[in-house]
């Protein structure tokens, strides 16, 4: 009971901060509800069992990453954004669209849950260091190339092209 | 002994002088590239007579003779192989494309001398009898449906060939898209016939076939498998509603005409039903349809063909015309007559083209009839074997045309296959119209006869071009030895061409009929006895009536072409005020047929513009509306990526979302209303 | 003891080539001449292409064998997979040596990000574990949405990049979500296990929700309607080369993974979005095009009409039977020879900057380049499905297999829309063939002859087209083992 009540709680405070990111114009306000998103996913994991996950999950995003970005925002010293063209599609046709994605996952979800049930998938450090380093090796391994390519992809895109 | 007739040689001679001319026949003289582009059709002629020779010797219980060449596609248990399949149906198509096609090859090395891509002309002109031998010669419906398609390919290459002519190209993306039309339905017919007999073989389908009954009930599986071959065979051969295509492709030279779309590749379609047999035969209602298709194509292109001014176009609606004639001989189950009538017209309208191709290049490109006149005198080799063929495909006896087409007449008449559907009025309408078709087909080619060579000379010296500027315009002059040769061969089997049938009535034996009834008689003994489409076998009185009511017929069509005559005489050379009055009188009627019923504005704007529209609507208010204001606004091609996204407008990324997410909603929303039942 | 052994390896030595391939390129590229030169590299990237055909060759010797804890299989369906990618890249890659000169392309980065794209592509076809799936998909992904980006002083390409970028995110997330309610819905994220559980029958209906998410994911990545609306802009933006590899390879292994989620793992209820995704593609695909003048966007809907096509086959299999997955199979192949060539075509065509890219640009092209006119004429052929090409036959498998499937309204539009398809693409050949190009005589207009690594990848795309046409029953025969493979 007390779960479910934490749970609904740090959902809502996560959805909340992820629409005051899209909402926000400033960059650095955008980038500290992120930091918000991060914090309440870290303890909805938490909440699941998933300790290690959600160990990561604030040292890596809500430290590391999110440092990065601030630090980033800061030294571009970026402004307020501009707010682009609307598009007739994307209100007429997206946003009710999205809205019923969302009520139809929702509508499912609430009539079946998942077989599996919480305390199945003890996310401890062994188990996940089982896992990541034995049967998910390759998949492990593969993200490598993953992030080889996203790091030449911000050098190739990045660079000021010389004339 | 087994005799192997090496069939394979004879659709490999004309590629190879195909890829010889098209790859090598840049930097070879005229001469050579002349040689190589009549000298491999000519071999491939030669061994067709051979095989021929050889054909009839071979014992009974080997025809079909079948070449197994390579195999070609297996999946599952349905397997289609590249072989040849030679009976007395392709053996006669063979001869007259390999013999006709020869002639018109002979014609072109004179008519296309000063031309410019000679060895062009001729590498696609030995392509097409490529194709075209491919398709005869084809032992299952897939390997005749890739001689099929080469035959467009190559047509449509040889339309063109007056290359940066916008009306020629024009055309030939014209007869490519309508024959798409047709492929949509062969190819249906096709994956119909691989879903129930699990084969395309022809000997495997036919006798797969042979255990079903005659569909009189209704519309049953065979028909609906007729019907699709059908359609295809209405784009081949230009039959309603999509003969569209036929007269425009005239734009094409004159021997392309006289090859491709008179006497070889428009008669596929004819090939095709004859071929395919026993299925029409169990379908009286797919008969009745290609009967009925047939006899109004018939009537209907001839009213075109006497309103036309353009000698090439008026022989495009004859060709229709008779093709039509065709058809319906298919169509009453009198496919041996058909077949006889693709003959026969091989011969007279191949003859009729390449003689308008010698007026044509007499008068130094001229096509209109209206200045044409009096060249009797001036080119008298054309003018007396054009006068061969215009009396054959009028039907006068005993020329060629008189026999096949007084066959199809009298079938039509006499037959009971479509009793199934139609009462005995059927048949005396289908006879009726034909007829009255034979007597137009006699007015309108002798009105071509009597503008052209009879009168006084009303060109003028104006230059007319066109038909290349190589010839200086002077007064018109009489054809080379080269191109008369095969205008004098043509002219003879015009006129004896149609002795191979002469009916019995008429005291022959009907041999041509005879020569394929093994072919036709297979699926004709689905019908039950004394309703045989092949050969009526009355009693010896009724006979004796039969036999009277055949002459009675006969006498009718011959008068109805002397009284066409008669018209044509009268109106063009008796008393030439009459055209001009008697138009006046009709008026609209005669505008109406003049410009071919209106029917190229009918699918224009029932086909073409809807789908230009909905295009224009995508393309304009979507894809260009979207596109410019992005485009455009970020066009001051700006080095950085910074820079260039800055400007970038991002509402169509927006607008793209939008899109991906109203699918995704629907797709999601399905699927859990699915899983939610 | 060592619990990953030799043959694990093997499993994945197509990718482990590829990879070592593209380290060494960029390990190169620094000793490559200033200034000079930077055709080695790619050279070297053809060399990676090769190795890793050799090495698909290899384990093609030992069919259906799982490595690395079940994470991949390979089988006849990886290897046909792998073999049709490893010659798209091979053939683009041999297309982009004059192109990345010409553009003044980065080419380390070019031929490395290409390499490493195959990976993921490879990896998507051999995979049977979502998550190795979905990393796969990110990899193939994330390398061609910088590839896209890849002419720098072109506005449009990096504009091209990001509308691929942000909405491939889009796309990438729903497939995503996918995975992890499959995942909910099963307890397993291994389609081999997936698969028997589902067929067994009484699964949670969470499934439904996860397999159309997942659709709405692949459908973005095949390109097919309604998920397609990026395709002309970003084909239109980026390079052409880069095209002619995006549009057949990450596609194809797109395609491998549908079929995998949509028939290994016997997933229930998608014949219905498949058989109108396939309807609205074809239609909207060839409409798109009718009225294009460019014809980088012209190809762009032409591809999302054959995804049309493609998909028409998906709809046509059924459990048990081999016919419809197998025409898809050798779609896949004969879409990717004549498309790969036609691309190629235009980037040989495009000049400094892709500026000749109208197809009133191609006018007179029959007299300038003969044999480029030829090729890219008998390509388009091919394209609208005449015989004895390549896209003949996969039509009329797909087609046939359809129609065996009753799918007789599905059928007959798929021939309409075939029938309309034909006016754009000959449309091209006329311009080719018989119109004369008004500067025609002017110097350096398109004049530059065709180079011999062009030559050779054209002559392969054509010769390949060809093959499939005149002879398919080889490839066919492989299309139909993969199936069954893909069945087992």
């Amino acid at each position: 009971m007390m779960h479910t009540v934490l749970f609904i709680i740090f959902a809502v405070v996560c959805v909340a901060a992820a629409i005051n990111l899209l909402a926000q114009r400033h960059p650095i306000n955008s980038a500290l509800s992120l930091i918000v998103v991060m914090g309440s996913l870290a303890l909805l994991y938490l909440l699941l069992g998933a300790e290690f996950v959600a160990a990561v999950q604030i040292i890596i995003y809500a430290g590391a990453i999110m440092v990065l970005f601030v630090f980033t925002i800061m030294l571009l010293n970026a402004g307020e954004e501009e707010l682009s063209k609307s598009s007739r599609v994307a209100i007429v046709f997206g946003v009710p669209a999205v809205a019923v994605i969302v009520a139809a996952l929702a509508y499912i979800l609430s009539r079946g849950a998942g077989t599996a049930a919480l305390g199945d998938f003890i996310g401890g450090p062994k188990e996940i260091g089982r896992l990541l380093f034995r049967d998910f090796l390759l998949p492990f391994e593969v993200t490598s190339v993953l992030i080889l390519i996203a790091i030449m992809g911000a050098v190739v895109l990045a660079r000021r092209e010389e004339r | 002994m087994t005799t192997n007739l090496h069939l394979w040689l004879i659709p490999l001679l004309p590629l190879a002088g195909a890829a010889l001319n098209g790859l090598l026949g840049r930097g070879l003289s005229k001469r050579a590239v002349a040689i190589i582009g009549v000298g491999f059709p000519g071999a491939a002629f030669a061994w067709a007579l051979v095989v021929a020779s050889r054909f009839v010797a071979l014992p009974f219980e080997r025809i079909p003779y079948t070449e197994y060449i390579l195999p070609w596609i297996a999946a599952g248990s349905f397997q289609a192989n590249i072989a040849f399949y030679l009976d007395q149906l392709s053996l006669v198509m063979l001869l007259v494309v390999t013999g006709v096609g020869l002639l018109i090859h002979v014609y072109s090395v004179g008519y296309m001398e000063h031309e410019g891509g000679y060895y062009r002309f001729f590498a696609y002109l030995n392509l097409f009898m490529f194709f075209m031998l491919m398709l005869i010669l084809a032992d299952n419906y897939l390997l005749m449906f890739v001689g099929w398609e080469g035959v467009g390919l190559a047509s449509y290459l040889l339309i063109g060939f007056f290359f940066l002519k916008q009306s020629a190209a024009n055309a030939g993306k014209k007869a490519f898209i309508v024959n798409r039309v047709g492929d949509f339905g062969f190819l249906l017919g096709m994956f119909l016939l691989i879903r129930h007999f699990d084969s395309l073989n022809f000997a495997d389908v036919f006798k797969a076939v042979s255990h079903y009954p005659v569909e009189t009930a209704g519309a049953g599986l065979l028909t609906a498998i007729s019907l699709l071959l059908m359609v295809g065979a209405t784009g081949k051969s230009a039959q309603l509603p999509l003969y569209v295509w036929l007269p425009d492709a005239m734009e094409g030279p004159t021997p392309v005409s006289a090859l491709i779309h008179a006497a070889t590749m428009v008669t596929a379609g004819i090939y095709m039903i004859a071929r395919s047999n026993p299925l029409f035969s169990r379908s009286p209602i797919a008969l009745t349809v290609v009967a009925v298709i047939g006899c109004l194509t018939a009537i209907f292109a001839a009213t075109i063909g006497m309103t036309q001014t353009d000698i090439k176009r008026v022989l495009a609606y004859s060709t229709i015309s008779q093709l039509g004639y065709m058809f319906m001989a298919c169509g009453v189950a009198a496919y041996s007559a058909g077949i006889f009538h693709l003959m026969t017209h091989a011969f007279f309208k191949a003859l009729l083209f390449l003689c308008a191709g010698s007026v044509i290049h007499a008068l130094s490109g001229e096509q209109d009839m209206r200045r044409m006149g009096g060249l009797r005198k001036q080119i008298p080799w054309t003018f007396w074997t054009m006068t061969a063929g215009t009396f054959a495909i009028a039907g006068f006896p005993p020329l060629a045309g008189f026999f096949s087409k007084d066959e199809i007449l009298w079938k039509a008449w006499s037959t009971t296959a479509l009793r199934s559907v139609a009462g005995p009025a059927l048949n005396y309408t289908l006879w009726t119209l034909a007829l009255l078709t034979a007597g137009l087909t006699s007015f309108y080619m002798f009105r071509l006869w009597f503008l052209t060579f009879f009168g006084e000379f009303r060109g003028g010296s104006a230059d007319a071009h066109g038909h290349g500027d190589a010839h200086a315009s002077h007064s018109p002059h009489e054809s080379p030895g080269i191109m008369l040769g095969p205008l004098v061969l043509l002219a003879i089997l015009s006129v004896f061409g149609g002795w191979a049938g002469v009916p019995h009535a008429l005291g022959g034996s009907n041999r041509f009929d005879q020569f394929l009834a093994p072919v036709i008689q297979s699926s004709s003994e689905a019908m039950s006895a004394g309703q045989r489409a092949g050969e009526p076998q009355p009693e010896a009185a009724e006979e004796h009536a039969e036999r009277n009511a055949e002459l009675a017929l006969t006498a009718a069509s011959v008068g109805v072409a002397a009284i066409g005559f008669g018209f044509a005489w009268l109106f063009y050379f008796k008393r030439r005020d009459l055209p001009a009055r008697v138009t006046a009188v009709l008026g609209g009627i005669y505008d109406t047929v003049r410009d071919k019923y209106y029917v190229d504005e009918l699918y224009h704007a029932l086909f073409v513009r809807p789908i230009v529209g909905i295009s224009n609507f995508f393309w304009r208010d979507i894809d260009v509306g979207v596109i410019d204001a992005t485009v455009n606004g970020a066009a001051h091609a700006s080095q950085d990526v910074s820079d260039s996204l800055r400007r970038m407008q991002s509402g169509n990324i927006r607008s793209y979302a939008g899109w991906i997410a109203t699918g995704a909603a629907l797709v999601i929303v399905y699927m859990i209303w699915l899983g939610a039942r | 003891m060592n619990p990953i052994t030799n043959t694990d390896y093997v499993t994945i030595l197509p990718e482990l080539v590829l990879a070592a391939f593209g380290l060494i390129v960029m390990l190169v590229e620094p000793f490559v001449t200033k200034g000079g030169s930077r055709k080695p590299l790619g050279y070297l990237a053809c060399l990676g292409a090769l190795a890793s055909l050799a090495a698909t060759w290899y384990q093609a010797g030992s069919p259906y064998t799982q490595g690395f804890f079940k994470m991949v299989l390979v089988d006849h369906f990886s290897v046909f997979f792998h073999v049709v990618i490893a010659l798209v890249l091979f053939v683009a890659l041999l297309g982009s040596l004059d192109y990345v000169e010409r553009q003044h392309i980065r080419a380390g980065e070019f031929y490395a990000l290409m390499l490493f794209g195959a990976v993921g592509m490879d990896l998507m076809s051999s995979a049977t574990e979502l998550v190795l799936i979905f990393i796969a998909l990110e990899i193939s992904s994330i390398s061609t949405y910088i590839l896209a980006g890849m002419r720098r002083r072109v506005a449009i390409s990096a504009e091209a990049s990001l509308k691929y970028f942000l909405l491939g995110s889009f796309a990438t997330g729903f497939f995503l979500y996918g995975v992890s309610l499959m995942f909910g819905a099963t307890g397993t994220t291994s389609i081999l296990a997936i698969g028997p559980q589902l067929h067994a029958g009484g699964f949670n209906p969470l499934v439904f929700a996860a397999v159309a998410l997942m659709f709405v994911g692949l459908g973005f990545k095949i390109a097919s309607a309604p998920f397609h609306v990026w395709t002309p802009d970003v084909y239109e933006g980026a390079p052409a080369p880069v095209v002619a590899f995006m549009s057949t390879a990450p596609k194809a292994a797109a395609f491998a993974v549908l079929l995998r989620v949509l028939f290994a793992a016997w997933t229930p209820g998608w014949f219905w979005p498949v058989w109108i995704s396939a309807a609205l593609s074809m239609t909207l695909g060839n409409i798109g095009a009718l009225r294009q003048t460019n014809i980088k966007r012209m190809l762009a809907y032409s591809s999302i009409a054959h995804a049309g096509y493609l998909l028409v086959a998906f709809a046509a299999s059924k459990a048990a039977d081999t016919a419809g997955i197998s025409a898809a199979i050798f779609y896949t192949a004969a879409y990717a020879a004549m498309n790969v060539g036609a691309f190629l075509v235009i980037s040989h065509l495009a000049g400094e900057g892709e500026r000749f890219v109208a197809i009133d640009d191609y006018a007179g092209l029959s007299r300038r380049q003969p044999a480029v006119a030829a090729s890219l004429a008998l390509l388009l052929l091919s394209l609208i499905g005449i015989p004895a090409t390549g896209g003949f036959f996969a039509k009329f498998y797909v087609f046939s297999a359809a129609l065996q499937a009753n799918l007789v309204g599905l059928t007959i539009l798929g021939l309409i829309n075939s029938g309309i398809a034909a006016y754009y693409y000959l449309r091209v050949i006329v311009v080719m063939y018989m119109r004369e190009h008004p500067a025609e005589h002017e110097h350096g207009h398109g004049a530059e002859r065709i180079t011999i690594p062009e030559g050779v990848a054209l002559t392969l795309s054509v010769l390949a087209t060809l093959y499939l046409g005149i002879m398919p029953n080889r490839v066919l025969q492989l299309a139909i083992e993969a199936a069954k493979d893909l069945l087992r």
